[in-house]
């Protein structure tokens, strides 16, 4: 009655699995540098911080900003083909984009959440919402949005892309590849002899004619055998400048790591989250705790946001962060909020369930596939996968 | 019997009052429409303050139920076009029946796993669904999918749709008044202390659900025939936010507080836009915004302090008239600075630009100085009056 709907599952495409769960790992890796955010944030504050999506947004502006600073903008590569951007200046942009983003989280904090410390949870909750609402849309005001810009390619030195063959075409079907090929080339050549006798490429002797179709029908088996062996051989291709991303997001993560096990900031982070009064009874300064925690993790959402415009050269709105900052914040759930080992398992599971509904035809409802884990998640295992099992009633 | 005289009485007021109003407006093509979308926006907002203000259950995916009706009216329309020869007043009413119930089945299955969670988690989830549902719909070719759906035919009544939101708000308001209503604000008060009196949590938050939800589908289904038109970008994101700024400033569990808001902020915008200076309509640029905003960040600061740290009650009420008057000055000052600067007095901004900062900045201004709501759980009414006037005759 209502037409016909696509097919459950729209025809998969095994030889490039790989390759898509390659990207979702990749992809991965930058949610799982935004969940840190949410997470340490709602591990001190017990607050969904709803604005770190814009300030993700606000990173990636930033880079564009200062991008075009040094001189890449539109007109300016265009009129100077030589200019190429080095690794300081991806240096410099991530280092920009992390300290702006730093400052904006330590300055929302400052203003809009700790007067509502006091105040129930749903308060602080209609407050954020609102502070992403006026970031979102008084940012159309300021920042360059239509049409949407990004960052130019060039200020990215990492060009070319890493081919890894995991299983070459067999034999059998290389061996037909280069038969059909010569034959193919041979009845070209046979061809291209024949056209010097004919009147013109469109009004062929029937011996031509024949020529032709011997032509074709070469051509044809041709194609048909590099069509086969293309599905036969199963290859991952990533872009350099990935492979760096994807590197720097383990870093940054591995540095967070140490800073929270092994500073004594990060020992106070630690026991802020476990119980922030008693904390503040123990001399421990949690104001400046709650500061650090909203500088580091918007700092990182800076450095996902760097790397996802620079690498990915996505185009910049003002609603950029709104979808990566949703799948993050389920990236963290879905790991067990307030667990930082455990936004880097949600953010890799995010990236791979992205990859994996991409793959199986369904492009356009990728978006949907992080609430339905949010929902199923929130509903069967509310404390995530590496959430402490005693974790509050939610 | 003057129960039911009463009852009766404001039967026939409240629709007179529809009728009245259809007859104003009747003739003006530009009001009539605007007069329409503002009774929907009070529908929702009254509908979603059942949910959030009334139960206490936060949630903010009131624009995927309004979709979901306005999508319910529209494949029908689309896959039995027979009806289009019934007349237009039935057909829309049949269509808001519809609508009504279709939504209504819809806030059952998204209530009865989502209200198993409380507070932000619910929040969450039920902007999830809302976001679930605009993408499959996105995604669903055979009804238009991104590109959208005609709606046949358009029908323009202020009559329906001003029935709509007084049988809305009536609902509501009768709901409180009997044993019923008194369940729904026990949830919001106290689950546990509820629970033991005996009422049944879950059933209740899954009525006042799929009652909302309800409401809110049959709004939809007007707003499919208002605009003949509908496709999932009509209904962002942002609009689950309108209705929550609507609910939260006019004070959760306040009926009177809903509509009131509804109106004045859906009033703000139409205001601004046909605001004209000499004949020529208003501009406004970068660098007023710009005032505006320091300055009312400003105000909202100076009013937080006199509200945390001044006690003295003469105090309080020369420092809040210094904030307005302030912020009024400051904006003229800046603005007068800023004009002469290129890169904020050269860039003009449309109304639709500065609507959705306006209610945001409303929001954050009502959690920092009234996380309440403006009337807080209390109803506007004749009492407001009375009580002063004894109050007087006492003192």
């Amino acid at each position: 009655m209502i037409g016909e709907w696509t097919p459950l599952i729209a025809g998969l495409e095994f030889s490039i699995l790989p390759q898509q769960l390659a990207n979702g790992i990749l992809l991965g890796s930058i949610y799982a540098l935004i969940a840190l955010g949410y997470t340490m944030v709602y591990g001190v504050l017990r607050l969904i911080n709803f604005a770190h999506g814009e300030v993700f947004m606000l990173g990636a502006y930033t880079a564009l900003l200062v991008s075009w600073k040094l001189g890449f903008t539109q007109e300016n590569v265009a009129q100077h083909p030589d200019i190429n951007g080095s690794i300081l200046t991806l240096v410099l942009l991530l280092f920009c984009s992390m300290a702006v983003c730093g400052i904006v989280g330590v300055v929302i904090e400052l203003l809009a959440y700790r007067p509502m410390r006091n105040q129930p949870r749903i308060a602080a909750l209609i407050t954020a919402i609102g502070v992403s609402l006026f970031l979102q849309y008084s940012g159309q005001l300021f920042l360059p949005n239509s049409p949407p810009p990004s960052i130019n390619q060039k200020v990215n030195p990492i060009q070319g892309a890493t081919n890894i063959p995991l299983r070459k075409a067999s034999a059998e079907t290389l061996n037909n590849v280069s038969t059909t090929t010569a034959a193919y080339e041979a009845a070209k050549a046979a061809f291209d002899a024949q056209l010097p006798n004919e009147e013109s490429r469109f009004q062929l002797s029937p011996t031509g004619q024949a020529l032709k179709e011997t032509m074709d029908e070469a051509n044809r088996a041709r194609t048909d055998a590099e069509a086969t062996a293309n599905s036969e051989r199963v290859e991952i291709i990533l872009p350099n400048g990935q492979i760096v991303m994807f590197f720097s997001a383990i870093a940054l993560m591995v540095g967070l790591h140490f800073l929270v096990n092994h500073t004594k900031i990060g020992r106070g982070m630690r026991a802020a989250s476990h119980d922030f009064d008693t904390a503040s009874l123990m001399g421990i300064n949690v104001n400046r705790i709650v500061t650090f925690t909203f500088f580091i993790g918007s700092a990182l959402a800076g450095a996902g946001a760097m790397m996802n415009a620079t690498f990915l050269g996505t185009p910049l709105t003002t609603f950029y962060g709104v979808v990566p900052g949703v799948k993050a914040f389920v990236a963290a759930v879905l790991g067990g909020i307030g667990n930082i080992r455990g936004a880097l398992l949600g953010g890799l599971l995010m990236g791979l369930a992205e990859a994996l509904v991409a793959w199986a035809g369904y492009a356009n409802m990728r978006d949907a596939i992080a609430f339905l884990i949010l929902i199923f998640v929130l509903l069967f295992k509310p404390g995530g996968l590496l959430g402490s099992a005693a974790v509050e009633k939610v | 019997m003057k129960f039911w005289g009463t009852r009766l009485g404001s039967i026939v007021l409240a629709v007179a009052g529809c009728y009245l109003l259809q007859t104003i407006f009747q003739g003006n093509p530009g009001m009539n429409r605007l007069v329409v979308l503002a009774c929907l926006w009070v529908t929702l907002s009254v509908s979603l303050n059942l949910i959030n203000g009334i139960t206490g259950q936060f949630s903010i995916g009131h624009a995927g139920f309004w979709m979901t009706g306005a999508y319910i009216s529209g494949v029908i329309m689309k896959f039995q076009p027979q009806l289009k020869s019934m007349p237009a007043m039935q057909l829309l009413l049949l269509m808001m029946l519809i609508a009504f119930i279709g939504t209504g089945i819809m806030g059952l299955l998204v209530g009865l796993p989502s209200l198993r969670l409380k507070g932000d988690y619910l929040a969450i989830v039920t902007l999830g669904f809302g976001e679930i549902l605009r993408i499959v719909v996105n995604a669903s070719e055979p009804i238009g999918g991104s590109y959208g759906l005609f709606v046949e035919p358009k029908v323009n009544s202020i009559f329906i749709a001003a029935m709509l939101a007084v049988i809305t708000i009536a609902a509501c308001r009768n709901l409180l008044q009997t044993a019923h209503g008194l369940e729904f604000l026990s949830v919001r008060e106290d689950e546990v202390a509820s629970q033991a009196m005996g009422v049944n949590n879950t059933t209740i938050k899954v009525v006042a659900f799929v009652i909302g939800a309800a409401f809110a589908g049959a709004a939809g289904a007007v707003f499919a025939h208002l605009e003949g038109f509908i496709s999932p970008t009509s209904f962002p994101m942002a609009f689950s936010f309108i209705v929550l700024t609507m609910v939260v400033l006019g004070g959760t569990g306040s009926i009177t507080g809903s509509v009131v808001a509804a109106i004045v902020l859906f009033a703000i915008p139409e205001y601004l836009r046909g605001m004209s200076v000499n004949g020529e309509p208003l501009r406004f640029t970068l660098a007023g915004f710009v005032a505006f905003a320091i300055a009312g960040i400003g105000a909202l600061a100076l009013a937080k302090y006199t509200q945390d740290r001044v006690h003295d009650s003469k105090g309080k009420l020369i420092r809040y008239i210094g904030a307005v008057v302030g912020a009024i000055v400051v904006t003229g000052v800046f603005a007068a600075i800023f004009r002469n600067i290129p890169a904020l007095g050269g860039k003009e901004i449309g109304v639709d630009q500065i609507r959705y900062v306006i209610f945001s900045l409303v929001l954050i201004a009502v959690m920092l100085l009234r996380p309440q709501g403006v009337f807080g759980h209390h109803e506007f009414g004749w009492h407001w009056f009375k009580s002063k006037k004894s109050q007087e005759t006492v003192a």
